[in-house]
């Protein structure tokens, strides 16, 4: 090897050292790729398990599941639950549009929750006022949580899975920091309710 | 003369449940105000690097609170959101605080921080180079020295 092979050798050695030490420095200015920011949104059972659901639903009996929001967005996040009820014919949100149910909200959550935390909290319903005709049902109240509500959905009997049948569905909305408001997360879960005893 | 009387109550409640449901809805509107900018408060403390795990606790709480008022709201209780308002209000203004407070401590941290790991760089990469010069002048003389060394051999041409 020559002399002029050994500087290319020691130059290079010296770049490479040089750029060792000042990695520290480099890493405050480099930000590195995380993976893709995303919230987890569930709905369990009385016994904090994916079962277990109320399904056979009496006025004035309490029900009770647990509604929970994880957050791995990369910052804390405000979340906004909102609780809508539907019969069978009215719309759910819009999966591929990414839109929220028309329906207009009976009840709230608000929580703030950490990066990669959790937050879970109690939803205990209970129907108190139906109104029952030949071959339909109207419920026109209801409780969330001790908030008594005005309901007035009505379902007609499903012939096939007899029963009368209503959900009870909750959407995921998150502030926004840009537009300082609440925007639908895309995220929504629910369960189904046949009201028969009355 | 007995119904002026009695119109003149009529008006003066109706008048004091207007005053009471305004001044709820205001207090309302002035909690969830700033609640939300002690978050705002927060989130650029958390920015800053700082630990906000605990304000974001005691942000549930104040929401919790809100969630009361909201509903005490819907239900006429406006004496009682104007209550939970005020609580709410309170908590949001001392995490307000708190928060700033956080954000001064990590921002004056990180600058540190900062501050430290340019030195660092600085001075390890200028050790780096003055090593490497040294080292390159020494290597140098001692390849020149050894090339100097070889005794050039003459061979003869017998031919």
């Amino acid at each position: 090897m020559n002399l002029e092979r050994y500087r290319i050798v020691f130059a290079t050695g010296s770049l490479v050292l040089m750029f060792i030490v000042a990695a520290p420095s480099i890493g405050l200015y480099v930000s590195f790729p995380r993976g893709e920011p995303f919230s987890e949104f569930w709905i369990l059972g009385s016994n904090h398990l994916a079962e277990d659901y109320p399904f056979n639903i009496r006025v004035n009996e309490t029900y009770s599941v647990f509604v929970g929001v994880g957050n791995h967005m990369g910052v804390s996040s405000l979340y906004l639950i909102y609780v809508k009820f539907r019969n069978q014919t009215q719309p759910l949100p819009d999966v591929t549009t990414s839109q929220p149910s028309p329906l207009a909200p009976l009840h709230e959550f608000r929580a703030f929750v950490a990066n990669d935390a959790a937050w879970e909290t109690l939803l205990a319903f209970r129907i108190s006022e139906v109104s029952h005709y030949d071959n339909s049902v109207v419920l026109r109240r209801m409780s969330i949580n001790d908030a008594v509500l005005e309901v007035n959905a009505s379902a007609t009997w499903n012939l096939a899975h007899k029963g009368f049948y209503f959900q009870l569905f909750l959407e995921l909305w998150r502030l926004d920091e840009m537009s300082q408001s609440f925007q639908y997360h895309g995220r929504f879960v629910g369960i189904w309710l046949n009201v028969t005893s009355f | 003369m007995m119904l002026l009387v009695f119109a003149s109550t009529l008006f003066v409640s109706f008048a004091f449940a207007e005053v009471g449901e305004r001044e709820a809805s205001s207090s309302l509107d002035n909690a969830e105000r700033g609640v939300i900018s002690a978050y705002k408060a927060t989130l650029k403390a958390e920015e800053a690097g700082a630990n906000v795990s605990g304000l974001l606790n005691r942000l549930n709480e104040a929401e919790a609170l809100l969630a009361h008022a909201r509903i005490a709201y819907r239900s006429g209780g406006f004496d009682e959101v104007v209550r939970y308002a005020s609580l709410c209000t309170e908590i949001g203004e001392r995490v307000k605080i708190d928060a700033d407070e956080l954000w001064g401590r990590a921002y004056g941290s990180r600058s540190m921080d900062f501050w430290l790991a340019m030195a660092g760089s600085v001075l390890g990469i200028f050790v780096v180079g003055l090593g490497s010069f040294l080292s390159w002048r020494r290597f140098k003389r001692r390849y020149l020295k050894r090339i100097l060394r070889m005794k050039p051999e003459v061979s003869s041409d017998e031919s």
